[in-house]
């Protein structure tokens, strides 16, 4: 059971994320549970310092970006296999 | 007058506005500033800036670093929020980071260049130059009152701010490249405005279709109002049809780009050069002027595509159009709305009564712009026609910076965001600071456009600084504790 987290306050880089890694997990039939965190205290908890961020299994993956489909893929493979 | 022609009156007013600014001189500024923008987003990576904003680095350094990276990083809250929290929790302290707060919306490119192209050079200056002094300033004095509890933060590590890109040569030269699209749009040298030759497109009807367009938007240019023009016409369509190709080309651009992107990209360039040359109806048709600008505009876009192509990645392109295409989405349709809106209200201002209250430079008058400025909010940007509007009625440009630098800094929004990081005291301490050196800025900068000599303004500050420092000294010895228990 994957846990991934969109970090960020809602624009509209963080709703273009949260599309890209749902789509990502569809395409691997992977069981995820999506957690939207809004708030700046849990998001600094993370350390990150733009949004958006993107946070899998407690571990950020990528922030201040927007990944490629490719690259959320990868990275989902690579926690589920490792 | 009926309840008809009030409302037609007030439509066509706020058609009025809208036409003005659409007008060739504002696309040419705005065009390149959102891509300046975008560029600055995605191309610069957030760690050349914020690594001198870290809890070592000395104070000399993490200031200029704060506003350094409030006008390069950020343009939107998505940037400017967690940076701030960032640097309030875990970097450089309160005093950097509300300098960093005050200076983001005042001095990012978007703000300035607008400013510059729709109200005056000399008040996008004075914007510029005063929010970056007393931004610094505001910060030093927060930093100052609070700085028992800053101690306790000093315990987290630094290693948030440890990080060490580079920022390619490349990506300068292409940041370079924008900014020179922007000058050869929007300076007024005479080798840039001067037309090389003209040619007549023999289309029938032009002059006809101009008329039509006055007579649908009537305007009076003893007031300085702008009609729609046959010029106007045509960029107005061309936007659009920009707007119906970036959202089928842009918005998965981050995948990669389609036929629609090219398409997006070549009407931009088009509606670039349309809005550099000169066009004037006739009755044999539409005289089309080559002016310096459009060799400038055509010369800067073909180095862009140049740069874009040989030098930067796929990727970084991509990301490149991605936020500048955000930018456009998030803004544009606030600031059509807003100036239309602004169009609407003016027709509802009285001039006296603006020229009654802030048609001076006065204490009260600057107040005025500053309490307006605190508890309105609009949409970035918008506060840029606004103030166009309140200097139309006779406002005082005193007054008016006042104004300009109170209201992006501050709206019941941004106060309670802040609150929810820095706690509501420090807040509202911050807002007060604010509102009275937004006062200061106005009443100081009035008086230098009304003539006072430089040395009279820089005895003034010195008196108000002097009072202010005793101020500070007092309380600090009165009360403390008070700082260590908020």
């Amino acid at each position: 059971m994957l846990t991934i987290k969109v970090l960020g306050p809602g624009c509209a880089n963080c709703k273009k994320l949260d599309a890209i890694a749902r789509e990502a997990a569809a395409n691997l039939q992977l069981d995820a549970e999506f957690i939207k965190v809004s708030d700046f205290a849990e998001i600094m908890a993370y350390s990150v310092l733009s949004t958006p961020g993107l946070v899998i299994n407690d571990k950020v993956v990528c922030a201040g970006r927007i990944p490629t489909l490719a690259e959320v893929t990868k990275w989902l493979t690579a926690i589920t296999n490792g | 007058m009926d309840i008809q022609g009030i409302i037609l009156r007030l439509v066509q007013g706020g058609l009025g506005n809208l036409a003005a600014y659409l007008a060739a001189h504002v696309l040419l500024c705005l065009v390149p500033a959102f891509a300046i923008a975008g560029c600055m987003t995605a191309l610069i990576p957030k760690d050349t800036v914020t690594r001198f904003l870290g809890r070592n680095t000395p104070k000399f350094l993490s200031y200029p670093a704060a506003t350094l990276a409030a006008s390069v990083l950020a343009v939107c809250s998505c940037t400017i929020v967690p940076l701030f929290a960032g640097i309030y929790k875990k970097g450089a302290g309160l005093g950097p980071a509300i300098t960093f707060l005050f200076f983001a919306p005042a001095a990012n490119i978007l703000a300035l260049v607008y400013t510059g192209g729709i109200i005056g050079v000399d008040l996008a200056l004075a914007r510029f130059f005063l929010s970056l002094a007393f931004g610094i300033g505001i910060g030093m004095i927060m930093a100052l009152l609070f700085r028992r509890e800053d101690i306790a933060h000093d315990a987290l590590t630094d290693a948030l701010f440890a990080g060490q890109s580079r920022l390619r040569s490349e990506v300068v030269f292409f940041l370079l490249s924008l900014v020179a699209l922007l000058l050869a749009g929007v300076l007024k040298l005479e080798f840039l405005t001067r037309s090389y030759m003209e040619l007549t497109l023999p289309i029938p009807g032009m002059e006809g279709f101009q008329e039509f367009l006055f007579r649908l938007v009537p305007f009076d240019p003893t007031k300085g109002e702008e009609g729609v023009t046959a010029q106007g016409a045509i960029l107005i369509s061309l936007l659009l049809f920009i707007g119906l190709c970036s959202w089928k080309g842009l918005e998965n651009i981050i995948e990669g780009a389609n036929g629609w992107t090219w398409t997006a990209l070549g009407l931009s360039a088009l509606t670039l050069l349309t809005a550099a040359s000169g066009m004037t109806p006739q009755p044999a048709g539409l005289v089309i002027f080559f002016t310096g600008k459009l060799f400038g505009v055509a010369l800067s876009l073909a180095l862009i595509t140049y740069l874009a192509r040989r030098y930067l990645e796929t990727q970084e392109v991509r990301d490149w159009l991605w936020e500048t295409w955000r930018f456009v989405k998030q803004i544009f349709p606030l600031l059509v709305a807003g100036v239309f809106l602004v169009g609407v209200i003016r027709q509802l201002l009285r001039p006296e009564w603006i020229q009654q209250l802030a048609g001076s430079n006065t204490l009260a008058g600057n107040l005025a712009g500053v309490v307006f400025g605190v508890f309105m909010y609009f949409p970035t940007l918008v506060e840029v026609p606004i103030a166009k509007m309140f200097l139309g009625l006779g406002m005082h440009r005193g007054p008016l910076l006042a104004y300009l630098m109170a209201d992006p800094e501050l709206s019941l929004q941004s106060i309670l965001i802040t609150s929810s990081i820095i706690g509501r005291l420090k807040t509202w301490t911050y807002v007060g600071w604010v509102a009275l050196f937004s006062t200061l800025a106005g009443l100081l900068y009035g008086a230098w456009v009304d003539g006072v000599n430089v040395w009279s303004i820089t005895v003034y500050l010195f008196l108000f600084l002097v009072a202010l420092a005793l101020t500070l000294y007092l309380a600090s010895r009165r009360n403390p504790s008070s700082s260590a228990v908020a």
